[in-house]
């Protein structure tokens, strides 16, 4: 009984949760007069495709999308890789300027966005690296790190010292330690932090604008951004069928790792 | 015999002196990598911001590649405008009301998927991905396009259910601005802090937590003795980012009260920043407001970074 | 257990050194003269492609060797991509700018001096007014007119006719009175005789305009506020009251985003006229497609029309550019008079008196108003400073001439900045 009552309250808040991405969606599907109406209609009884249709037809949108997965997947990859390689030294060893380097990791994030656009342009411009796909990546990794790092160090805090000395004790390196012990008991927390570096890059926007000049060299947001961008009529039903497109890759992406967070599958866990 | 013995024992130092090399140096070793990465992108914008907080920069300076130095006259400026302090004030007030809710409502989620079925929590955490990966400037509108005042459904499902009378302006005070943008805010970061929170109560011992939550009366016993101790860095961690985040938030106030009803009295300090330093091309002042931000946001979650610092200590 | 490790490390370093190679050989194309950069808004792209396409290719014919790299961008942050490339490089050689863009990035010495140019430019003699004083700072010519649009009324004709409207108002006061006929026929919730936002400003200024009145002056090399004169004063009383008598949207509502647009509250059957540019005739909806058309917004003397403001665009060469006279050369195509007729049958107003056609659209450009070309304007914009003075106004909350005294002194100290 007791059960079905919890169930009942998940799925009250996931009603209200998936409210506004299940307007999206079924806006995406309505015919124009459905799409403005003053009288709101649930779900379309004359579902259309042709918001799809003219969303896929805009220029670039299978370009825009490689490169985006393309920027996302590398950028993403090698922050983790750093992001846990860093979070390990912060966590588990002690050495002088370890604090200094926390205030850099805490600090990065806390500079406001904004005034970054215009130097950081300026910076990559020396290096030959705006209009490439190598500048943007090189600067998502630089805002994904700072709080993978932070991210994955509380991870590995919170796992108990003790398993890694008594695996020492039995004769292990530190990096067979870090391999069979901890790297297993952080899949949880890499997942989530990958998911959250994975969406975060996918939909940033302005950076990307302003490095990317070729329409061929675009991100899917920028192609998003393209059905926004004019003084007249704005296609909304383009828009959020256009938006439910851009937004497929990262669904798939968690539903591919999601398994890694469920709970009571975690391999390793302490036995006894 | 003896000539081999001394051999190997003097290889045996030497690996042994060479394995205490590498004992040491490999937390640097392991951290080399990040801060290379980011100092090469963000050295120089970092020292443009700084030096550029000192000086008259505007457009026909930018144009010029090179300002006038002015000291800390865009600092006095900003730090005698009654504006910076009413919008201070304002967006502190506004982000302990997001983090306090973020961080609530999460927790609460996320403790709610564990006592779930199985199909429920995989619907339920599909349902925050989805979420998740709205990007925001279509959440923005969709959730416009849901509360506005004409034909937003929020009205017509509340004068449906006869909660209101006519339509209400959900747009028309700061507070209500403030209010709507604040739904929309935690609305956005519950997906993260609930997931995290979740795989960090992954963690925990599955037979602890198993033999605990049989007796429903030692639940919150074993939730305060077991779950608690180990989802504090994570919590930690959160809600410091939260603050951070929630301090500097722009897009969302921007987008959803609109470039045209951005107005000192409803400023929070991202969108100050934007209107007073970026629209205005005083780039300047803009530095100068940035520095000042990160300066106060260091203050404000130095009490949550101290304690995270400290767990680490304790640890290490 | 090490060296496998070793192996995983370097074998992500060398697909990543893999991959940033392999992107930064396709990448930058450095503009040389084999090809110039040409920024457009997405208004082009969607628009007229066509002209695009024509004036690239009389260009390619000109200039063999030299391709044409078209660039679309948005309204939105066109502005910001402009200002880091003006301080890092890599900017357009031709760039699209709104022509109340224009003044703030002539002060500061953004574009290249097309002065010497001016008279090879087609019908450049007869270039509109309104347009052509936006490219003009300090008597050097920078922009190059493109296309414009004004405001004009778009009703249906199917209501107005069931209201016994037989002709259509040639004055504010008849159309006042044509209102209230509308009213007594349309009485729905909602329902508005004549829709304008109450914060549109671009609506709201032309009555200013028509009675004589105005934003700002220079005077003796500083800029002083009109919106306290008698004349201005009795603009916004008449538009107080016009609005009172005609239109039911929200009294602080602004014209554009995230509100709802008169076209799409059109489409619904609420709106008896609405006035705007000419292209919301796209969007009313298929149902009123065919009882849809447009007339000149009448001033509030019989038979004058109201002063509309004349939106546009001007294309410039950044002074960045390291082909100046190509891009000059483009434009040159781009603007021809092949071209403004191409942009003319698109539904825009040419940039030449001489080409100007019958259309409501260009009729109603013939008297027109523009804005201070003032170096902080975009600054009174972007602070609302008229949107708020027209909601304090409408609201009740401050009298007319206390709101515009204060606007006033507001507009001139921000253009007197330095």
């Amino acid at each position: 009984m007791k059960q079905a009552a919890w169930n009942a309250l998940g799925l009250i808040v996931f009603a209200v949760m998936i409210f506004p991405v299940f307007w999206m969606i079924s806006t995406a599907f309505k015919p124009d007069d459905q799409v403005i109406a003053l009288k709101p209609t649930w779900i379309s009884l004359r579902p259309t495709l042709s918001h799809f249709t003219a969303a896929l037809h805009k220029p670039y949108f299978w370009t825009d999308v490689k490169n985006s997965a393309i920027i996302v997947c590398v950028a993403v990859a090698i922050s983790i890789v750093l992001a846990l390689l860093a979070a390990v030294a912060v966590a588990r060893y002690r050495w002088t300027g370890r604090k200094a380097f926390i205030a850099l990791i805490i600090g990065i994030q806390m500079l406001p966005q904004a005034g970054l656009i215009i130097p950081l342009y300026v910076a990559l411009a020396r290096y030959h690296l705006t209009n490439t796909l190598t500048g943007v990546i090189i600067t998502y990794i630089t805002f994904v790190l700072p709080f993978s790092v932070w991210t994955l160090r509380g991870f590995l805090l919170g796992i108990p010292k003790e398993l890694e000395e008594s695996a020492m004790v039995d004769g292990s390196t530190r990096l067979g330690v870090f391999v069979k012990i901890l790297l297993p008991l952080m899949g949880p927390g890499l997942v989530a932090t990958s998911v959250f570096a994975f969406i975060t890059s996918w939909n940033e926007y302005i950076f990307a604008r302003v490095l990317l000049n070729d329409q061929g060299k675009q991100t899917a947001t920028i192609w998003l951004s393209y059905f926004l961008g004019t003084s007249r009529h704005t296609d909304w039903g383009a828009l959020m069928a256009a938006s439910t497109l851009t937004a497929i890759p990262v669904v798939v992406f968690f539903l591919l790792v999601q398994r890694r967070i469920a709970f009571g599958l975690t391999a390793g866990a302490v036995k006894g | 015999m003896l000539g081999s013995s001394a051999l190997s024992a003097a290889a045996v130092l030497r690996g042994r002196r060479r394995r205490r090399f590498l004992e040491r140096s490999t937390p640097y070793w392991l951290i080399v990598p990040t801060v290379v990465a980011i100092g090469v992108v963000l050295g120089y914008p970092l020292y443009w911001l700084i030096k550029l907080s000192t000086e008259r920069y505007g457009l026909f300076e930018l144009i010029q590649h090179h300002g006038q130095s002015v000291g800390l006259h865009n600092y006095a400026s900003v730090l005698h405008d009654s504006v910076f302090w009413h919008t201070l004030l304002r967006t502190v007030i506004f982000t302990v009301a997001n983090v306090g809710l973020t961080m609530g409502l999460g927790l609460a989620i996320a403790l709610l998927l564990l006592r779930l079925s199985a199909w429920v929590r995989v619907l339920l955490t599909s349902g925050l991905v989805l979420v998740w990966s709205m990007p925001v400037v279509v959440a923005a509108q969709v959730f416009f396009w849901m509360t506005n005042y004409e034909n937003g459904v929020l009205n017509y499902v509340l004068s449906q259910a006869g909660l209101t009378g006519e339509q209400h302006d959900w747009y028309a005070s700061t507070f209500s601005q403030l209010s709507m943008v604040t739904l929309l805010i935690v609305w956005g970061a519950l997906p993260f802090v609930v997931i995290t929170l979740y795989a960090g109560l992954a963690q925990v011992p599955h037979d602890l937590l198993e033999a605990a939550s049989v007796d429903g009366a030692r639940a919150w016993r074993a939730f305060r003795d077991i779950t608690l101790p180990i989802l504090r860095p994570i919590l930690l961690i959160l809600t410091s980012l939260s603050i951070i985040w929630d301090f500097g938030v722009f897009t969302q106030p921007f987008l959803l009260i609109g470039q045209a009803k951005t107005q000192p009295g409803n400023f929070l300090m991202s969108t100050y920043l934007f209107e007073e330093g970026y629209f205005r091309t005083d780039f300047g002042r803009g530095a100068a407001i940035s520095i000042l931000m990160l300066l106060i946001v260091a203050i404000l979650s130095v009490f949550y970074v101290r304690k995270m610092v400290r767990i680490g200590e304790e640890v290490a | 257990m090490k060296r496998r490790s070793i192996v995983a490390l370097s074998v992500v370093a060398v697909l990543a050194a893999a991959v940033m190679t392999a992107t930064s050989v396709a990448s930058t194309k450095k503009a040389t003269a084999s090809s110039i950069t040409v920024w457009l808004q997405v208004d082009a792209q969607s628009g007229w492609p066509d002209l695009v396409a024509a004036a690239n290719n009389q260009f390619k014919s000109d200039h063999p060797g030299v391709s044409v790299n078209v660039q679309y961008q948005n309204w939105g942050d066109h502005l910001q991509k402009f200002d880091a490339t003006l301080a890092g490089g890599g900017g357009p050689d031709v760039i699209e700018m709104g022509n109340t863009e224009m003044t703030k990035y002539m002060a500061a010495g953004a574009f290249a001096d097309l002065s010497a140019a001016k008279g090879s430019f087609d019908n450049s003699a007869n270039w509109l007014a309104g347009l052509a004083k936006s490219g003009v700072y300090n008597g050097k010519t920078y922009g190059v007119p493109y296309y414009a649009g004004s405001r004009v009324v778009t009703y249906r004709t199917d209501l107005f006719s069931k209201a016994g409207i037989k002709k259509l108002p040639n004055s504010t006061a008849a159309f006042a009175a044509d209102a209230k006929r509308l009213y007594a026929k349309n009485t729905q919730k909602g329902f508005s005789a004549f829709y304008v936002a109450g914060e549109d400003w671009y609506s709201a200024m032309g009555f200013v305009f028509d009675y004589g009145g105005g934003i700002a002056q220079r005077v003796s090399g500083k800029w002083k506020g009109l919106l306290s004169s008698k004349k201005s004063i009795a603009g916004l009383t008449a538009y107080k009251n016009f609005f009172y008598a005609t239109s039911r949207a929200g009294k602080t509502a602004t014209e554009g985003a995230p509100n709802p647009n008169p076209y799409d509250v059109y489409a619904q059957g609420l709106v008896g006229s609405m006035i705007g540019p000419s292209w919301f005739s796209c969007c009313v909806g298929a149902k009123f497609k065919g009882s849809t058309a447009q007339f000149v917004m009448p001033g509030h003397v019989k038979g004058t029309s109201m002063p509309g403001f004349l939106g546009g665009s001007d294309l410039a060469v950044p002074v960045t550019s390291s082909n100046k006279s190509l891009a000059t050369d483009w434009i040159k195509d781009f603007t021809s008079t092949a071209g403004e007729k191409g942009l003319q049958a698109k539904g825009n107003i040419p940039n030449a008196t001489n080409l100007l056609g019958n259309s409501v659209n260009e009729r109603a450009a013939s008297r027109s108003w523009f804005v201070p070309t003032a170096k902080h304007w975009v600054d009174v914009e972007n602070g609302n400073i008229l949107r708020n003075m027209l909601g304090q106004i409408l609201t009740g909350k401050l009298t007319v001439k206390q709101a515009a005294s204060s606007a006033s002194d507001n507009i001139a100290s921000v253009l007197n900045q330095s």
